[in-house]
């Protein structure tokens, strides 16, 4: 990290969560057909360096939204987004993204896919270690066995995780997810949710998540932001309190977790059944 | 930096799952781009576009030898003028057409022929496949001198040379259509009791066509410039001999004019075969 | 399905295609002994014969056919390099922008349905009798065809590739090179198949009007001489040329498009 800002090396120092991302009243209205039709609310958030956040709500609700202003693909029609509290204002370079359409290169094999990052100028590697971070990864999603396939020959939960694996490899300081895990079965999820708790606790990443599983959410993350249904605005934000590290495979049957799921869904019931039959 | 396309991020991300939200929002950014992504800005800029070429090419400075080379649009209008009036044009004009449609019926009718032939025979077909490849590779302008030979100077060659380009599209694209015909309604008919000849009658010939079709009108293009070529290489009469007379006689102009003579038909061809297909399809279909 | 229902029908097909190629030999040797018997009945020139054709390659495989066949091969050659690298230069810069495509896209669709062929003439006139005519020829008929696939492929790359290159820290030649150049590698294997057959015909054109070697003076001079015989071996030659070269086009496109073919 040669490019550490003084301030930020100063807000480091003193130990005071300065937000690693922000959004600053930022709001979308999309126009279709002539019409304006809000999709995020003017909103304000922080999201704190080293922190887990998940984003969950009703389809439709904007959270994809916020991710495409966090990456910088998508400027708000309103409102600023700062990022080591410098404006977003293009393609947001310090941050992984990974889309809910996965977006892997349909000529290139799951390992060269996954290598790609590697590849770059602005992530140079040697070979011989670029190649050895690929089977570490490999590994790590479970597709041994599958290094040489192409995208097409994969199913859709491999190509998830060929796509994740894409992303981590180049260990972003920054982890934006869309759905990550969404067309996972339940048993490779949890070793999934595992593997990513991991790698982000250890690389101390700032990791922002969203998804649809209640459980996943309360699993791995530090904070999670309910929003409500269309035009998306914040609902409310939970304080995760959960001892780390988790065991992912047993803290969802503590009191704490049943508990926190609870809160939850009673924020949410109301939005997704009306959101349902919309 | 953002690029225009930013809103196609929008939908293949899934963020909103707003419908049509392509093409909206920010979309480009300076007023000139706005004006180009209308479509009077797009015709605009390439009237404008095209009419620059034509002053450069009519009024750059340059040695005289390189206006013999280049002559001009006023000289190369002037020329067309003149043919215009004098007949020249619609002479050759009819000249080769009448060799391309000549050529393109005896081509298209012979290939449909053989090719459901060899299409029901499939044996047959693979016996030859081989012979027709090398054939099909062959490039059929070197047949031309052969067809002088047999044929002599006139018409027939030409129309011979045509026929034959056109013959073995045709004929791959009808042996196709009726290979690629669903096998599944073939056995249906077949369970129900019906003959041969009526499965041709009832099913193949009507699921071949719009391969046929296709072949057809691919053939059109090769058969006009066939005949251009057989006209540049023998020929006394016709488009491609008005191109090779002017320019064997180093008369740029006149030469240039004759292939605006080309183009200006290769156009229209082009729209006519696009507007016969839109209502083909609306029957085919 | 136990293993011998499943060789059984291979074994039909394979016999069946032995069969096939004794049909083929049987049809080939018959039209060779067919042809051969009137030649000889006839004895005209218009006949010749398949062994005086073969006679005659065999002398001209002695020597006198190279300097010919290279100089078509060349003109091919060179052609198609300057052509096929110019178009999809053109077509690759050209189809990542997006305003100047709009723009040019009819333009280019109509120049595209022209008889470019039919410029042999012109170029014979400014760059008179030996190679250049037909290299600019070739060059001019394979860059319009490179240009429309390589313009059209590059126009159809997925924007969702290039933005998550560009995330992770791709510079624009980078994107360029990982994604533009890879997703557009099929159609410009495409485009070389299709205008391979369109230079040979070029090649063959030029040579036809003006020239003083190659496969299409060897025609012209035989059909000035009247010699059939010459004339059946040089169409013999160019027909084998036209079926190595056309396969050889397909293998490339295949190599490009075992991704794409699994695909679907």
């Amino acid at each position: 990290m040669n490019d550490l800002t003084p301030a930020r090396a100063v807000a480091a120092d003193a130990g005071t969560p300065a937000a690693k991302i922000r959004l600053l009243c930022a709001e979308k209205t999309f126009q279709v057909r002539g019409q304006d039709i809000e999709a995020l609310h003017p909103t304000d958030l922080d999201i704190r360096p080293h922190e887990f956040m998940a984003l969950v709500g009703p389809s439709g609700c904007g959270k994809s939204t916020i991710l495409n202003m966090m990456a910088g693909l998508m400027r708000p029609t309103a409102g600023e987004v700062l990022y080591d509290g410098q404006p977003v204002t293009g393609p947001n370079r310090r941050v992984g993204y990974m889309t809910q359409k996965d977006t892997l290169l349909p000529w290139r094999t799951t390992k060269d896919n996954i290598r790609i990052a590697l590849e770059l100028k602005s992530h140079a590697t040697p070979r011989a270690e670029a190649e050895d971070r690929v089977r570490q990864m490999i590994e790590l999603v479970g597709l041994k066995g599958f290094e040489n396939h192409t995208p097409a020959e994969l199913s859709g939960g491999m190509r998830k995780r060929a796509a994740m694996a894409r992303t981590l490899i180049y260990e972003p300081e920054t982890l934006l997810m869309d759905e990550p895990f969404g067309a996972l079965d339940s048993q490779l999820k949890l070793l999934m949710l595992d593997q990513l708790q991991c790698l982000t606790q250890h690389r101390r990443m700032s990791v922002v998540f969203v998804t649809h599983d209640l459980g996943e959410a309360i699993t791995l993350s530090d904070r999670i932001v309910v929003l409500s249904a269309r035009p998306g605005r914040i609902r409310a934000i939970h304080d995760v309190k959960l001892e780390r590290p988790r065991d992912v495979f047993k803290v969802r049957f503590t009191p704490a977790f049943s508990e926190q799921h609870e809160r939850l869904w009673d924020e949410l019931k109301d939005d997704i059944i009306k959101g349902t039959d919309v | 930096m953002a690029p225009p396309a930013t809103q196609s991020a929008v939908v293949g991300t899934g963020a909103t799952r707003l419908p049509g939200a392509v093409g909206s929002g920010s979309g480009p950014q300076s007023s000139l781009e706005r004006f180009f992504a209308t479509s009077a800005g797009r015709v605009g800029a390439r009237l404008l576009l095209i009419a620059l070429i034509l002053l450069a090419w009519e009024y750059a400075p340059v040695a005289r030898a390189t206006r013999f080379w280049m002559s001009s649009p006023s000289a190369i209008l002037g020329t067309l003028w003149d043919w215009l009036f004098d007949g020249t044009i619609w002479a050759h004009l009819e000249s080769t057409l009448l060799v391309m449609s000549e050529g393109y019926v005896v081509g298209c009718v012979a290939g449909v022929g053989i090719g459901f032939l060899l299409g029901f025979f499939s044996r047959l077909s693979r016996v030859l496949a081989p012979l027709l490849a090398g054939f099909y590779a062959l490039p059929k302008i070197a047949l031309a001198p052969l067809f002088v030979i047999l044929l002599g100077v006139d018409n027939s060659s030409k129309i011979a040379l045509v026929a034959v380009t056109v013959f073995f599209l045709v004929l791959t694209s009808t042996i196709d259509g009726v290979r690629e015909v669903d096998r599944n309604t073939v056995n249906a008919l077949a369970l129900m009791g019906a003959t041969r000849t009526e499965i041709i009658r009832k099913v193949l010939i009507w699921a071949a066509l719009p391969w046929i079709f296709t072949g057809m009108r691919l053939a059109v293009r090769y058969a006009f410039t066939t005949t251009l070529l057989a006209e540049l290489i023998a020929a006394n009469r016709g488009l491609g001999f008005l191109i090779e007379l002017n320019s064997g006689n180093f008369n740029t102009t006149g030469a240039y004019a004759a292939i605006v003579v080309v183009i200006i038909c290769s156009v229209l061809l082009t729209e006519l075969l696009s507007r016969l297909e839109s209502r083909m399809s609306h029957w085919v279909s | 399905m136990t293993e011998g229902q499943r060789t059984r029908p291979a074994d039909a097909a394979r016999r069946g295609r032995d069969n096939i190629l004794i049909w083929q030999a049987a049809l080939v040797v018959g039209l060779l002994a067919i042809w051969e018997i009137c030649g000889r009945l006839t004895g005209a020139d218009q006949v010749s014969s398949p062994s005086r054709i073969i006679r005659t390659i065999m002398v001209w495989l002695g020597g006198e056919l190279y300097p010919h066949l290279f100089t078509t091969l060349g003109e091919l050659a060179c052609g198609m390099a300057i052509g096929c690298s110019l178009g999809i230069l053109a077509g690759l810069v050209l189809g990542r922008m997006p305003i100047v495509s709009l723009i040019l896209r009819p333009i280019i669709v109509g120049l595209y349905s022209v008889p470019l062929v039919t410029l042999a003439p012109l170029f014979i006139m400014f760059f008179g009798l030996d190679l250049l005519p037909k290299i600019v020829l070739v060059s001019m008929v394979t860059f319009f065809l490179l240009f429309f696939n390589t313009f059209t492929g590059a126009q159809q790359v997925d924007e969702d590739y290039l933005r998550t290159l560009d995330l992770m820290g791709a510079s624009k030649f980078e994107q360029f090179r990982k994604v533009v150049a890879p997703a557009t590698a099929v159609w410009i294997a495409g485009g070389i198949r299709i205008a391979l057959p369109y230079a040979l015909v070029a090649t063959i054109t030029g040579e036809l009007l003006a020239t003083r070697s190659g496969l299409g003076f060897l025609i012209s001079r035989a059909a000035e001489r009247f010699d059939m015989t010459s004339l059946y071996a040089v169409l013999l030659i160019l027909m084998t040329i036209g079926l190595l070269l056309s396969e050889a086009a397909l293998r490339l496109e295949h190599r490009f498009l075992r991704w794409r073919q699994v695909a679907e």
